[in-house]
């Protein structure tokens, strides 16, 4: 397999509007984000593979359903996208899941994955330089631009301000300032009010088109599909305070260490069991330079969304950025090309990657087309749900860590199948977590968002006193 | 130097560069948050040095053929 091939697998658009959206919204972890997108899958092209000879059922289970996990959430981005277009949600997931099940299934589709990711990089990079060059700001220059305002507000052309817009997730709002809000859907908006101790919280039934006048200080309870309409001028309500504080999250410390921790060992483990072995030679050149662009790209699109349109970031919709940003910085006549290029690449991504899952569970030994039929069909039941598209990846990308990586750092079937198996349930228990014990204390709740972070080490320690050092040696080698 | 010494050597740069972006983030006294150029030292080092050592790191390794 060439080493482009190998990492379309990665390039998620999941992965990349993660990226985009958190550093559109200044998120404190975006940094460590945007260079563990690239650097995950580099160790992983680089890392030898010592696949025992048979995958035990274990790994292949648990492969099975972490392809499956990262299938549902390109599947909620889609639905994302088609709400954003206008359409109903379920539309995007039908028409995704149908894409996800026949084209892997197409001949010779592999083989056009490689250049079709390249196409697809340089598409997600070229709305970019055309924004750069229509607005003569570098992004630097935007980015320092935007750590210097004052504050970070609605503007007239906002879609929340003129027609509102819909939330995707379910949202907990904190408003700096006060601003009237027009609820666009009838149902129950919880406020509590905090200018007072202890709080108060009220529920207030709207009908479409009244309105709820919130004071500073005051934080707002949206369900997901509630469509909300803002006013102009006003700070965006959980969006940073200030430019200085978008620049550089105020929460940035030592107590943030295990979340990063866990955020990147799960990249990095997630690439390792998910990335293939790829040919070396001039021509694996390629592999690096497209993740470069890509994820370099991602930091942009944020950059430049996060500086012409906090906003952008609100509504938890992980695409809104792409598809929202160039005609919020060039209009509508010369911004929607761009906007449907962007999109367009990011379907393309998408497809490159559903082609390389597909081929990640043929090499774990289950190439029947009606394990691929029933992992789509999964994916499309789990994306109805509204749940976090980030979610789902980072628990794929987990449990593929703890499942497969005892595998790929030893040759010895026995030893690898133990430690999988310890992976696999120390997985399953530290995901549970928030249900059995819901309010754990903070390192439980490090472990639960990033079950990888405890379930991958033990794993390889298992599958290292099983395969009496071996392992170990297979590790030493690649590490 | 040998080709797994070479791939050993390359892949602990990749973890030390990937490890340096949250050591400079939450480091007590924010060394982060210096601004150099208008930008954040964070935001140089991973957004746009570690990207580029990583890179051409990869590309090294890759096309040697380690």
């Amino acid at each position: 397999m060439t080493a482009l091939a190998a990492v379309a697998v990665w390039l998620q658009p999941v992965l990349l509007a993660a990226v985009v959206v958190s550093v559109t919204g200044g998120d404190a972890a975006a940094p460590w984000l945007a260079l563990g997108a690239l650097v995950a899958p580099l160790v992983a092209l680089l890392a030898p593979e010592m696949r025992p000879a048979r995958v035990d059922p274990v790994t292949r289970a648990a492969v099975a359903l972490a392809v499956t996990l990262v299938l549902a959430s390109e599947f909620v981005l889609a639905a994302d996208a088609a709400a954003l277009l206008g359409r109903a949600p379920w539309l995007g997931v039908l028409l995704a899941a149908a894409l996800a099940l026949l084209v892997p299934l197409l001949p010779g589709a592999r083989r056009a994955s490689a250049a079709a990711l390249a196409l697809a990089a340089i598409a997600f990079a070229l709305p970019l330089v055309s924004i750069a060059l229509a607005t003569g700001t570098a992004p630097w220059a935007a980015w320092s631009r935007a750590g210097l305002r004052p504050s970070l507000t609605f503007d007239e052309t906002s879609g929340w301000v003129r027609d509102g817009e819909r939330f995707a997730r379910p949202a907990y709002l904190h408003f700096a300032e006060g601003q009237r809000v027009t609820a666009l859907t009838a149902g129950t908006y919880r406020v509590v009010e905090r200018d007072a101790a202890p709080p108060t919280v009220r529920e207030w039934h709207l009908a479409a088109g009244e309105s709820l006048a919130l004071r500073s200080g005051d934080e707002l309870a949206v369900e997901a599909g509630a469509r909300l309409r803002f006013e102009a001028g006003r700070r965006v309500p959980g969006a940073p305070v200030t430019g200085v504080a978008w620049a550089d999250a105020p929460d940035r410390g030592l107590p943030m260490l295990p979340g990063a921790l866990g955020a990147l060992a799960t990249l990095v483990g997630g690439a390792l069991a998910l990335v293939p072995s790829a040919r070396r030679g001039p021509a694996a050149a390629a592999a690096p330079l497209v993740l470069l662009v890509a994820t370099t790209a991602a930091v942009g699109w944020g950059i430049y969304a996060g500086a012409t349109a906090p906003d952008l970031a609100l509504g938890g919709s992980l695409p809104a950025p792409v598809v929202g940003l160039p005609t919020r910085a060039l209009g509508l006549r010369a911004g929607a090309p761009l906007a449907v290029l962007a999109l367009g690449a990011l379907a393309a991504l998408a497809i490159t990657a559903v082609v390389a899952l597909r081929g990640r569970l043929v090499t774990t030994g289950s190439a029947a087309p009606a394990l691929w039929a029933a992992a789509v069909a999964l994916a499309a039941a789990l994306a109805v749900i509204p749940l976090d598209p980030w979610r789902l990846l980072v628990l794929g990308l987990g449990l593929a860590a703890a499942a497969a990586g005892p595998a790929r750092f030893s040759t010895a079937g026995d030893a690898a199948w133990a430690g999988s198996l310890v992976g696999v349930l120390a997985f399953a228990v530290l995901a549970g977590l928030p249900v059995v014990a819901p309010g754990a204390a903070p390192w439980p709740e490090v472990l639960a968002r990033y079950p990888a972070l405890l379930a991958m080490p033990l794993g390889w320690a298992v599958t290292k006193a099983r395969s009496g050092g071996d392992a170990a040696r297979n590790m030493a080698t690649s590490l | 130097m040998s080709a797994s010494r070479g791939r050993r050597t390359a892949i602990t740069a990749l973890l030390v560069l990937l490890a340096g972006a949250p050591l400079l983030a939450l480091a007590p006294a924010a060394p982060g948050a210096v601004r150099v150029a208008g930008m954040s030292l964070l935001w140089w080092y991973a957004g746009v040095a570690a990207p580029l050592l990583a890179t051409v790191l990869a590309i090294i390794v890759l096309v040697r053929g380690e």
